[in-house]
């Protein structure tokens, strides 16, 4: 291949600003696109072949700033900083413009080659927003292109742009901070001239004068009198302005960005209060939002569990026979019972798949994309402090309600290591719609609904209690919600669409394998006749301290695989599916609360792995199986008086 | 109700109200942040809801809106216009 024709791109912006379409209009390859600010961290590439040039695309995750604050801006930073992109594309959201200039800013201190895509150009003429774009190519110095990347509109603009800066000298010609700011960085700069740091002179000064962790350390490394010298002059700034250095400096990048938008942005002031600010009022006002917010949310689990219900029944009428089938044809010795088990796992992991995960993700996408999400989060955020984290906490719940595989995974979208952690152990604890299967039809049906919902209100009170212990033992501060609010707008189906086959992929790669190895050795102890042994080893837990019958304990066990197994080989064990003969409501109650928190399903469990490492999964699954028994041969003392 | 020099916090401000940010008192960290977001002291802010029991503030800064947990804008000092 010919070099020439080769170039490598980074994407770069805040998040919302409408990367991630523009990455998958760019490469036709699929990817998430969403509404939660900074949400992809994984690495994403691709290449796009355009006018004869090969363009290798990569996405950076969406960051507010390039200053060392999280994993996603660190790794941002050093990516531009180290494999030196022929270009940088910037995407700009052109009603925000003023928060995202100041990482335009931060950008061109680091003197890559940037193109800036100033995007959403549709809905800020739709807000009244006029932006000289002429007059902004010259303050910045660098080409801006409009866009409208949802729809593709000045995408090949932007490409040719980039293709034109290729190759070309740049004259970097930095926009200027106050003087007494200008003097300490030309008094840096000179000092830095002789060191060998792969970096830009002005920007090693700057970071030096922000007191950037990372850059101090590289540059004492070097010469320490500069490190010295750039204190002296940190403090100098500190005492003409008050307060910390690198705050001065933000401040400065934020008024720079503040007069840049006088000089270039016209708002028509004459305009009607907008369909968006009026829904916008609604849902989050102190009632209605509420309000909204209970209609939604439930009509969204009434929607997803009838017709998951629905979809379930189906498949299992399709599948009812194939068990027999499988007998019949491959016989009933050791290898086939084993292939019968495999192929079980799979058909289990379709029957939660298609019915509950799928219907669940395109409502959870459609509301996302539509903007309310972010609302949740503004209408929850009170309540998730109390448990040692945040508002935006509230969305990986609401996804553990329909499934625990995405909620963990959606954990991403916390800023710490320690929020992602905690908020995954409360979700492991959040009823998911296996266990309501259990709740509702073991409970519901036989000792009452309201002891049902009972039981979602017990949970919701240990999920309370869990999370201000964890949060305690977790060291760290807790981190503020810091989050953008977007406009509500309508939802794409194609976004949509590709973000549910995104997230319905991701689900069966890391719950297959697992799910699939589990049933297959379960089964390999069951048909070797050990699972009496089992039971009876656990009969101090299950019948001594639980008071259920004996063979709880095989259900248990199966149970890790599914939940909802726990009811499904009750059945068959009694025969029967009229439960009310063979267990107590006491028992019944019992079972339900073991059946909530005592282990995550092995699909949860492989995910608390990848996520966090084999110790805290396996440290996470003791707890809470020693937690649960202990809670429910409680709940059975409790009840002892009740029933 | 307020003479023309008092500052409050952002916390403090009614429903709909504006002001200029004097300063912010919070962390380093948090303080950062903010001025990356483009909340530094001179910028006007306006304060368009704030949630139910202390919760968390709905802001307007130059038509973008943000929305800050209570202990964060509670840090906020505000000159009401």
């Amino acid at each position: 291949m010919n070099s020439n024709r080769k170039i490598n791109i980074v994407l770069a912006g805040q998040g919302n600003a409408g990367k991630s379409a523009l990455f998958n209009f760019l490469t036709g390859l699929h990817q998430h696109i969403g509404n939660w600010a900074g949400k992809t961290i994984e690495k994403r590439e691709g290449t796009l072949f355009y006018n004869g040039y090969t363009i290798d695309v990569l996405d950076l995750p969406g960051i507010y700033s390039l200053t060392t604050y999280s994993v996603e801006e660190v790794i941002s930073r050093e990516y531009i900083i180290h494999h030196q992109p022929d270009c940088v594309v910037n995407i700009v959201d052109s009603t925000n413009l003023e928060r995202n200039l100041i990482f335009t800013l931060q950008l061109l201190e680091l003197e890559c080659p940037v193109v800036v895509a100033l995007n959403m150009m549709d809905l800020s003429k739709k807000k009244g927003i006029t932006i000289d774009i002429e007059k902004l190519q010259k303050i910045l110095n660098i080409p801006v292109i409009p866009t409208i990347a949802s729809r593709g509109t000045g995408l090949t603009d932007v490409m040719d742009e980039v293709i034109e800066l290729r190759g070309k000298e740049i004259h970097h010609k930095p926009l200027k901070y106050g003087k007494e700011i200008e003097s300490s960085v030309r008094q840096l700069s000179e000092l830095l001239h002789d060191t060998d740091l792969p970096y830009p002179v002005r920007w090693i000064a700057i970071k030096l004068l922000e007191k950037d962790k990372d850059t101090t350390r590289l540059v004492q490394e070097r010469d320490p009198s500069i490190v010295e010298k750039a204190m002296l002059l940190c403090r100098k700034l500190e005492d003409i302005h008050g307060h910390d250095s690198g705050i001065v400096i933000a401040d400065e990048r934020s008024h720079l960005a503040s007069w840049i938008i006088r000089e270039i942005v016209e708002i028509s002031p004459h305009r009607k209060i907008s369909l968006n600010e009026k829904l916008d009022a609604i849902t989050t006002h102190k009632f209605t939002g509420y309000l909204v917010m209970i209609l939604i949310v439930g009509g969204m689990f009434l929607t997803v569990f009838s017709f998951g219900n629905w979809l379930s029944e189906w498949f299992d009428s399709v599948f009812r026979n194939w068990s027999a089938w499988w007998d019949q044809n491959l016989g009933t010795g050791f290898v086939p019972a084993l292939g019968w088990a495999a192929t079980e796992s799979v058909l289990a992991l379709i029957q939660i798949a298609f019915p509950y995960i799928l219907p669940f993700y395109i409502i959870l996408y459609i509301l996302e994309d539509w903007g309310y999400i972010a609302r949740i989060s503004f209408l929850m955020d009170k309540f998730m402090h109390r448990l040692g984290i945040h508002g935006k906490a509230c969305i990986s719940f609401i996804i553990g309600l329909g499934c625990n595989v995405p909620g963990c995974l959606s954990c991403r979208i916390m800023e710490s290591k320690r929020e992602r952690f905690i908020t995954a152990v409360l979700v492991t604890l959040v009823p998911c719609s296996a266990v309501s299967v259990i709740v509702f039809g073991l409970v519901g049906k036989y000792v009452g609904l309201l002891w049902a919902l009972g039981l979602y209100v017990f949970a919701m009170i240990i999920i309370l209690i869990v999370g201000r212990i964890t949060s305690k033992l977790m060291v760290g501060e807790p981190v503020e919600l810091i989050m953008p609010m977007p406009d509500y707008k309508t939802p794409q189906i194609k976004t949509i669409l590709v973000q549910t086959w995104d997230a319905l992929k991701e689900f069966i790669y890391i719950a297959a394998p697992i799910v699939i190895v589990t049933g297959v050795l379960i089964h390999a102890i069951d048909l070797a006749g050990w699972m009496p042994a089992i039971s009876s080893a656990l009969n101090p837990v299950t019948v001594y301290w639980l008071g259920l019958p004996a063979v709880t304990g095989i259900l248990l066990i199966f149970g890790i695989l599914r939940k909802e197994l726990i009811l499904v080989m009750l059945a068959s064990y009694l025969g029967t599916t009229n439960f009310g003969d063979a267990l107590t409501s006491q028992q019944m109650i019992t079972l339900a609360v073991v059946s909530m928190f005592y282990v995550p399903c092995v699909a949860t469990i492989s995910v608390l792995w990848k996520e966090y490492g084999w110790k805290k999964a396996m440290a996470v699954c003791i707890i809470e199986i020693l937690f649960a028994i202990a809670l429910a041969g409680i709940v059975k003392r409790i009840l002892d008086f009740v029933f | 109700m307020n003479d023309n020099n008092s500052n409050v916090v952002l916390t403090g401000m009614k429903d709909g109200q504006a002001g200029i940010i004097v300063s912010v008192t919070g962390g380093h960290h948090a303080t950062k942040r903010l001025a990356d977001l483009g909340l530094s002291p001179g910028t006007r802010i306006r304060l368009m809801r704030k949630a139910l029991f202390s919760g968390p503030v709905q802001v307007d800064v130059n038509g973008s809106r943000l929305v800050l947990g209570w202990g964060l804008a509670s840090k906020i000092i505000v000159r009401p216009e």
